[in-house]
């Protein structure tokens, strides 16, 4: 149970043999241009099917299939909480200045208008973990840390324009705000990482969330209109230039590094073999003067499941072969990518860390323009949210 | 799931007096408001890329196989405040936690067979650690410390080389982090800073603990954090913010991002990276062009060389003290 447990934080390895872990490497590795397993290219997505808005008791929610037949429901809730300020914070200029009893001033606003990281909740549930296991924990904290975590800036027109991000707009008013539940499932055996399935489900259920209009104004308690035809997005459609969405929930890429390829949305195979698994969080960056479209969130290393797997032994060591002629190939070389004695055609599991360079590599595809974060947002866009 | 005694059932307790449900803070009185002292902001008298100075020690413990101890030097404010104290509050915390590793040990029987050491970490807050009390059991960010930790480790440790066994590592945090000042009400940028510094702290003493066991890695691990601060939240908000190295959250106003790395000097590389926050502008140097998320890096590995050096003297300490016994 124990090791199950351990490698819940890289999800499960494949059985494969040290020859074809050996195999699939060689062939992920080759430079410039990786030969993959379901011949994608580098940059390219598994296809899936997606739909939003399915489950009617919810304010906003989607699903995402994958054709290998990996499913998840995201289902999005809100509920009005009372904000309860936090009994350890001391304003200082208030209470030195003796001035304003309380409230009223504009200097114990600036607390409330930001909102708190705390109002989004987010629980996963993957079919085989229990919810405390690594795993599941990682993977939502990973995911709420780069939702709460963007923030909107100020338009200088002054429009609403998700000033504060996500936490921004839960707030009501001074007293009142809303608590947002994510709940996300997974309605299959994680098959692979199940992370990419996971952040753009919730993209897109984030996408399609609707709150009430509300009616009050200004320190009333909230009172709202209970047309659902006029409820307002939490990610308000304003359309910017292009033609796109200013404001966008972030997407979380998984972004593996294999010899000196950089590939995406690995399968469980190739996830298997990996040098370096990074997560990387992108939003779009709607600040003027820009010269990035997207801005990075959040970066996590992710413990390649390669560490795991078995060692291949070459024939020169291995005592069943003795007696056998020495082949003349199998000779240790020095592996560049590495800087280890290896010999080719033999699984030898990565040992250390990555390279900063190569860190700085996989974070230029995700972010440079036209690069894979870009795609990605923009083939969301295009899934219908009604 | 285990089941909490709900609120509920506090309230019915009519026979006894019982504290209030949340925390209370110290009471702060007017006059010291007027003559300052309690209410005075820690101010970060470091140079940016100075790092607060590390008390590391190993095998403290005696019955785990491997231990270590880690302090960071207390901020010149709370050292001030600790020397003539004006409150009862402390400005600021320092860091304190131990670590210890228990294994190589056989897997138990009715675990699956593994070629590699298998490990698992277990990260504590004591309940006492941080201003706001922490339950027993370990929550979300206890958990996810944990993770960090274990892809921190996995990649210097040399696992083959203990086939079937296994290794406990278990880190308790006796003093926290803030994560931001006491007084300060949660601002547009707030998150958890205080788990990155204390995630770096976690590297480096498991680091020497795993040395102190005699476990092989291919070199000694050391954590380094880095922040993006935005010091003056006043008028010029536009200001871009600037680079601290081992920034203390109780230090600055406004922490934009930070970035934590595990990094091994001899072979350059990197074990563990969490980089959170938005790291879209940085005030560096003129000619410098890296972008904000690279010098945030660049940076934290900084930290960490510096962590290093204070981890490969303890564990030197280590083995001296093991072939000179007293």
């Amino acid at each position: 149970m124990s090791s199950q447990r351990q490698a819940s934080s890289a999800a499960q390895i494949p059985h494969l043999s040290p020859a074809e872990l050996s195999y699939l490497y060689t062939s992920l590795s080759l430079p410039n241009s990786p030969i993959r397993p379901d011949g994608r290219s580098p940059t390219q997505f598994r296809p899936l099917s997606a739909e939003t808005n399915i489950l009617p008791g919810t304010n906003g929610s989607a699903r995402i299939g994958f054709a290998d037949g990996t499913q998840a429901i995201v289902g999005v809730k809100a509920e009005v909480e009372k904000t309860v300020l936090v009994s350890d914070t001391l304003d200082v200029q208030h209470e030195a200045q003796g001035t304003g009893n309380g409230e009223g001033g504009e200097g114990s606003s600036s607390a409330v208008t930001g909102g708190h990281g705390s109002w989004v909740q987010m629980s996963i549930e993957i079919p085989g973990f229990r919810d405390d296991d690594a795993l599941p924990v990682f993977l939502s904290e990973m995911m709420r840390e780069s939702l709460v975590g963007s923030v909107g800036v100020k338009d200088k027109s002054g429009e609403e324009n998700m000033a504060g991000g996500l936490k921004g707009r839960l707030v009501i008013n001074k007293r009142w705000h809303w608590r947002l539940y994510i709940d996300v499932l997974l309605l299959s055996q994680p098959l692979s990482y199940p992370l990419p399935l996971l952040s753009l489900t919730t993209h897109l259920a984030l996408l399609s969330t609707k709150l009430p209009k509300l009616k009050s104004k200004g320190e009333e308690d909230p009172f709202f209109d209970d047309d659902w035809a006029v409820a307002e997005y939490i990610y308000p459609r304003v359309l910017g230039v292009s033609n796109t969405l200013q404001v966008r929930p972030p997407v979380t890429l998984l972004v593996i590094s294999v010899g000196e390829n950089v590939i995406f949305d690995p399968t469980r195979e190739e996830i298997a073999v990996a040098d370096a698994v990074l997560a990387i969080s992108v939003t779009r960056d709607n600040e003027a003067g820009s010269l990035q479209p997207l801005k990075l969130l959040s970066i996590r290393t992710i413990d390649p499941p390669s560490r795991l797997t078995q060692p291949g032994i070459p024939n020169s060591e291995n005592v069943n072969m003795l007696g056998a002629p020495a082949p003349n190939e199998n000779v240790a070389v020095l592996n560049p990518a590495t800087g280890e004695e290896e010999v080719p055609g033999v699984w030898r599991p990565r040992r250390g860390g990555v390279k900063r360079s190569v860190i700085a590599g996989m974070v230029k595809t995700v972010l440079k323009k036209g690069g894979v974060g870009e795609e990605v947002l923009a083939g969301l866009e295009g899934v219908e949210v009604s | 799931m285990l089941e909490l005694p709900t609120i509920q059932d506090t309230m019915n307790d009519r026979r006894r007096i019982n504290g209030p449900a949340e925390g209370t803070r110290p009471p702060v009185y007017a006059s010291h408001l007027k003559s300052g002292g309690a209410t005075d902001r820690a101010q970060r008298q470091r140079e940016p890329t100075d790092l607060r100075k590390i008390f590391l020690k190993t095998g403290l413990i005696p019955s785990a196989s491997g231990s270590s101890y880690l302090e960071f030097a207390p901020s010149s404010s709370l050292a001030n405040a600790r020397s003539n104290p004006k409150s009862l509050i402390p400005p600021s915390s320092a860091l304190k936690l131990s670590c210890t590793v228990h294994g190589p040990k056989p897997l138990p029987r009715s675990a699956a067979f593994s070629p590699n050491l298998v490990l698992t970490t277990h990260v504590k807050y004591a309940p006492f650690a941080a201003r706001k009390r922490k339950g027993h059991i370990r929550d979300a960010s206890e958990r996810d410390l944990g993770v960090h930790l274990e892809t921190a480790l996995r990649g210097a440790i040399i696992a083959e080389r203990w086939p079937k066994s296994g290794i406990d590592l278990t880190i308790t945090i006796l003093e926290a982090e803030d994560d931001r000042w006491w007084a300060d009400a949660p601002d547009l940028h707030d998150a958890s800073w205080g788990m990155m510094n204390v995630l770096a702290g976690c590297i480096t003493a498991a680091s020497a603990a795993i040395a102190d066991a005699h476990i092989d890695c291919l070199d000694l691990v050391s954590g380094g954090v880095a922040a993006l601060v935005s010091d003056d939240s006043t008028e010029d908000s536009a200001a871009a913010p600037r680079l601290m190295l081992d920034a203390d959250p109780a230090e600055h106003r406004s922490i934009m991002a930070a970035c934590v790395v595990a990094y091994m000097p001899a072979r350059d590389e990197i074990t563990e990276l969490w980089l959170k926050g938005e790291s879209s502008k940085i005030a560096l140097e003129k000619g410098d062009q890296r972008s904000a998320h690279e010098a945030l890096i660049d940076g934290a590995v900084d930290a960490a060389r510096g962590a290093h050096s204070v981890l490969s003297e303890a564990v030197r300490e280590t083995m001296l003290r093991a072939v000179t016994p007293l």
